[in-house]
């Protein structure tokens, strides 16, 4: 059982996996963000946290949503922010990452559907925008979620990490300076 | 980047509500504000508990502490974040493979030298005759690639700062001979405000290692155990003609400091309070002092030069990507 899919259900469903494979939700998400910082990711590499973007996003999780945020669906491979009337909801401080974090949502869907065997319906909130966003797992965004497993495992297990490219986010990343100077 | 605070007074810092508070023997109150403190420097006898550690961990204040005549004595680290095992496997894998840490020595090496000589021909282009020096220097990098192990290395680097030294009789005036290079203890005013600032760069040095989570013991010039931190003696040698000469040739030639500001022992010479209050008062504001940063794009702090040179080192042990120690490009 080389595919990393399989792996990962496997191993998510508990079953004894020679070489079990995990994906998380933030490692989903940075995969499209950056593969970069997904390697650091892998490797536990800290970040800076002293950095303002990252205080940022831990105080919005934390304040928005209040108490409920608090518990941190625990499910696994996945830590969900909150089930709402058996809808899985994502919270984002901002829109300007939306797809990753649309990807992410996705990834819990799947997730739902392949290991928990469970259909759910999503959603994106971006509650500093009041903006609400319906997320659900059709074939393509199945593929685009499978593909993107295998994309991950092929990052987190190589020796070094992808070369820093440049991007329009680069300002506001923990891993600026480290990735930079 | 945050403030160093410094107190050189006997008395008491305790947790006052959400802050700071100081309580000199002789009954003065300070606060120190505790969100724009990177570390605070005891220099005098000073009592604190453990509510006050909790409170400076939680706020990641570290302690450094100085005992007599000023020597390094130890730090009380925040806890939080520093902590990774990977890290430190990385960090002594390169120690243990010879061409690894020969590499590492060499830059740090290589490092120190560039910013020995950006002094001397800062000086040299002024009404100082230093090219000697300067060919001394050069010879001694040119031999860096050669060298065959660390104790070459060192020795390298040790040829390079003695001609180095031969800057401060030109530059310093008669009054403040230097004789060598000599430390415990420093007998004269030249060598005990060298050794002075080299222990503040340590210091911060030390500051900047535990921010990350390498391990200040593992080091690749100096061997580890020399001292107890051993990578912050690495690390600082680079720094020193930066943060500690130049403010010293400053600070002597416009008389700033004066022979009053030290006392006079048998056999030693050190710094009394109003000199090394002087002297610290500008070497933090040289901290603060920023610089256009080539790659970042943005001004730094010399103090976050730092902090860089150690995410450097860290990412060549974590990435393999190359490490090129900080040389001086202003």
């Amino acid at each position: 059982m080389s595919d990393p899919v399989s792996r990962l259900v496997a191993t998510a469903q508990g079953d004894a996996v020679d070489n079990p494979f995990r994906v998380t939700g933030v490692m989903m998400q940075y995969y499209y963000v950056c593969e970069r910082e997904l390697w650091f990711e892998s490797r536990n590499i800290e970040i800076d946290r002293e950095n303002a973007s990252v205080a940022r996003g831990t105080r919005v999780d934390e304040s928005s949503y209040g108490e409920r945020s608090q518990e941190n669906l625990r499910l696994g491979m996945i830590a969900l922010d909150l089930l709402e009337d058996g809808r899985v909801v994502e919270v984002k401080p901002s829109s300007t990452l939306t797809e990753p974090a649309r990807m992410q949502l996705s990834y819990y869907l799947w997730y739902f559907d392949r290991v928990l065997g469970v259909e759910r319906e999503g959603v994106l909130a971006h509650p500093t925008e009041r903006r609400r966003e319906d997320v659900s797992l059709d074939d393509d965004r199945c593929d685009k979620v499978e593909s993107a497993i295998r994309g991950i495992h092929a990052i987190v297990t190589a020796d070094s990490p992808p070369e820093a490219t440049e991007k329009p986010y680069c300002e506001s990343c923990a891993y600026h300076d480290f990735c930079w100077v | 980047m945050d403030k160093n605070y410094h107190i050189f007074s006997d008395g008491r810092i305790e947790r006052s509500e959400d802050t700071v508070r100081l309580e000199t023997d002789d009954g003065e109150k300070k606060h120190i504000p505790v969100e724009h403190a990177e570390a605070i420097y005891l220099h005098g006898q000073i009592d604190y508990n453990t509510r006050l550690m909790s409170f400076l961990n939680d706020h990641g204040v570290a302690v450094h502490v100085f005992g007599w005549n000023d020597r390094y004595a130890g730090s009380l680290m925040p806890e939080r974040g520093q902590t990774s095992g990977r890290t430190v496997v990385e960090q002594v894998r390169a120690y243990d493979d010879p061409e690894q840490r020969q590499s590492l020595a060499a830059s740090f090496v290589r490092g120190s030298i560039h910013n020995m000589r950006t002094n001397v021909t800062y000086y040299n282009s002024r009404e100082y005759e230093l090219g000697g020096v300067i060919e001394e220097l050069d010879n001694a990098t040119a031999r860096i690639d050669d060298a065959s192990d660390i104790s070459e290395l060192m020795g390298v680097e040790a040829t390079a700062r003695r001609a180095y030294y031969q800057t401060f009789e030109a530059v310093l005036p008669d009054s403040f001979a230097f004789d060598g290079r000599e430390y415990n203890p420093p007998p004269n005013p030249v060598n005990a405000l060298i050794s002075f600032g080299n222990s503040m760069v340590y210091a911060n040095c030390v500051s900047a290692i535990r921010a990350t989570a390498l391990d200040p013991t593992i080091s690749y010039l100096h061997e580890p155990g020399e001292r107890r931190y051993s990578l912050s003696l690495d690390i600082a040698d680079l720094f020193k003609p930066v943060l500690t000469d130049r403010l010293l040739f400053r600070l002597v030639n416009r008389k700033q400091i004066s022979r009053d500001d030290f006392r006079d022992e048998v056999g030693s010479c050190l710094l009394n309070e109003e000199g090394r209050t002087t002297f610290l008062k500008e070497f933090e504001e040289t901290l603060e002092r920023t610089v256009e940063h080539p790659t970042l794009n943005r001004k730094v702090s010399y103090q976050y030069l730092l902090r860089l040179e150690v995410y450097k080192l860290k990412k060549h042990l974590l990435t393999g990507e190359s490490y090129d120690s900080f040389k001086r490009w202003w």
